[in-house]
């Protein structure tokens, strides 16, 4: 009954469904430019470019995240949208996406202006991060500062970086269990409701986890510094741990295997789609076959029946 | 006939009867079953049941009901008013499936089909019969499906009934043949005055007998096949000839339970290849090291960062 459905491909849609912060739309008295949608290097990546949104006037800096899950479209009025996605326009801390520049500077070890740090021939947009009311107060959270006249100078500051950070940390947590959020590792259902809190033994969890959201928005050295820094071990995943070899080795000469196993685990001994059955095969395959003999044991050499 | 509770909500299922005779709650009864509508790609199927004193068999025949195929539609309207009129002793009740009942049972997660539904709606009515005290001795019904199976099922389904069910009963039992005038009527009405919850403005009236083979029902079907939505819900959706049409005409809806077979499937349900716990170490750490592992508080919400809108 069912037959094979071809996808289309996606199309460019010029609508999307976004939920945002007032204050996305709240244009401020003094101001010229429409908030806009713009492409910037994701911290946490390096390389890829990910989707930011400058409230009007560059004063506001938001991240885009999109609710994406197979199966879903949108009525909107009296039109139907293929794409199902939600879009979430939250607003960031700058300061995520000038760290990076700021490492980068950091590592000539001068004190310089940030404007001058801020250069990008990738995303040249990065230089309207500095006019987001947030950026140039708070480059103090990792940066050492000099003034001289009126100008100032930056230099960036691990320290400085990792108590920023740790606070950072310290309020997911506690955002964490307001919002009830499971942070165990049991947990994999975002719905699952813990009945008891058991506030000592989840510290760790929630450290850790609160730990994790972060490094989204960081590299992943200040990510690892970070977890020391919070005095938290790093976790090795089970998936990485290999298991004991069960055989022991006798001689310090390389071992050299008896058979060769790998030439099964090329490519056309891979996973194959299963055939289709009719639907009288997949009856037939259903039936008890216990007692039943194989069409080939008839078939088989008489020499055992005979010497009975 | 009035079928005004059906058509107030044509959407749903809905069951209709007449009074209960004074008779049948105290002299043993036979009773038939029988339904009209199975084939049709349009409309509902109904199913009937017609009761009476097993002593006044005799009287229905006088009233010379028969199949009601070999009738023609102002036959079967006129013994149907017969038959309303014997309301001193015989008895009727009707369980209209909706099509759209039909469509969603069918095509709902777990499948529902036609045959367990109309078994149901025959169960249902039988037992409604029982419910308001019709003293129930034998049970008449044309089959659906294999005969033994069926009696089998209706006859564990209420013990202390003689349950016969034969093919072609609509013509050898007259109270069967009661019972199929009653549903073929209620079909009747239903269809030819279908009443469109859909606001479609104007909508050809003119669909024929609403059977799969029927060139005016087909030729109804092409003319109003909506690329979004389809039909409207006088049309059965589980039909083939409707997904035939759905498939070639319509816009491809995916659903999450459509199959899929194969590698595809499989990474969409993200498992793994169980080749994979095989090779090399170091190749999947490699690659664990390379993608950036997006943390559970998104993937978890199926939030993403977007690179492009």
């Amino acid at each position: 009954m069912t037959t094979k459905k071809k996808r289309t491909p996606h199309s460019q849609n010029d609508r999307w469904v976004v939920v945002a912060a007032d204050s996305v739309v709240e244009t401020p008295k003094k101001d010229d430019s429409d908030p806009t949608f713009i492409r910037l290097r994701n911290p946490s990546t390096g390389n890829a470019a990910s989707l930011y949104l400058l409230g009007s006037g560059d004063v506001q800096l938001y991240e885009v995240k999109a609710f994406n899950e197979d199966f879903h479209s949108w009525f909107i009025g009296q039109t139907v949208q293929r794409d199902g996605r939600l879009l979430y326009v939250t607003p960031m801390d700058p300061l995520f996406l000038l760290l990076p520049y700021l490492i980068k500077a950091g590592k000539e070890g001068k004190f310089q202006p940030v404007d001058q740090v801020m250069m990008d021939e990738d995303f040249p947009a990065c230089t309207r991060l500095l006019s987001c009311i947030r950026s140039q107060a708070s480059l103090h959270h990792v940066a050492e500062e000099k003034e001289v006249g009126s100008v100032k100078f930056q230099r960036y500051s691990q320290e400085r970086t990792m108590e920023w950070l740790k606070k950072k940390v310290h309020r997911t947590v506690k955002i964490l269990r307001k919002s009830n959020i499971s942070v165990g590792e049991g947990v994999k259902s975002t719905t699952y409701v813990r009945v008891k809190q058991e506030s000592e033994t989840q510290e760790e969890d929630y450290l850790r986890y609160a730990h994790g959201l972060i490094s989204e928005y960081i590299s992943e050295d200040l990510s690892k510094a970070l977890l020391k820094h919070l005095q938290l071990p790093e976790l090795s995943s089970p998936k990485e741990v290999e298991p004991p070899s069960k055989k022991r080795k006798l001689t310090d000469k390389p071992l050299e295997a008896g058979e060769d196993y790998t030439k099964f685990n090329s490519s056309d001994f891979s996973r194959k789609p299963p055939k289709k059955m009719s639907a009288a095969q997949k009856t037939l395959a259903k039936v008890d076959k216990t007692g039943m003999k194989s069409m080939s044991a008839f078939f088989s050499p008489k020499g055992k029946a005979e010497k009975k | 006939m009035d079928l005004s509770e059906f058509e107030a909500d044509n959407s749903v299922s809905c069951r209709l009867a007449s009074a209960i005779p004074d008779v049948c709650k105290t002299e043993d009864c036979c009773l038939g079953i029988d339904e009209a509508g199975r084939g049709p790609v349009l409309g509902p199927m109904v199913y009937g049941i017609c009761f009476c004193p097993v002593a006044k068999k005799e009287d229905l025949k006088d009233l010379k009901v028969a199949d009601s195929k070999t009738l023609t539609e102002a036959q079967r309207e006129d013994l149907f008013r017969k038959l309303d009129e014997a309301k001193s002793f015989v008895g009727w009740a009707l369980q209209v499936l909706s099509p759209n009942t039909i469509s969603t049972s069918m095509l709902q997660r777990s499948k529902y089909n036609l045959n367990a539904l109309s078994h149901d709606a025959a169960i249902g009515l039988v037992q409604f019969a029982l419910d308001s005290g019709v003293q129930l001795k034998e049970v008449f019904v044309d089959t659906v499906g294999p005969a033994e199976k069926y009696q089998e099922k209706l006859s564990q389904r209420f013990p202390g009934v003689e349950v016969t069910v034969r093919p072609k009963a609509d013509s050898l039992f007259p109270i069967v043949s009661a019972a199929s005038i009653c549903a073929k009527v209620a079909r009747d009405h239903s269809v030819k005055d279908w009443n469109f919850p859909e606001d479609l403005g104007e909508v050809d009236a003119d669909y024929g007998s609403g059977y799969p083979n029927d060139p005016k029902t087909k030729a109804w079907l092409l003319k109003e096949l909506d690329p979004v939505f389809g039909y409207p819900q006088f049309v059965r959706f589980s039909w083939s000839t409707t997904q035939t049409l759905l498939d070639s005409k319509a816009v491809t809806v995916h659903w999450d339970d459509d199959e899929e077979d194969g590698e595809k499937a499989a990474a969409r349900q993200n498992n793994t290849s169980m080749l994979s716990y095989f090779k090399a170490g170091s190749k999947t750490s490699a690659q664990q090291s390379n993608t950036h592992q997006t943390h559970r508080f998104f993937t978890e919400r199926r939030l993403q960062s977007l690179a492009t809108l």
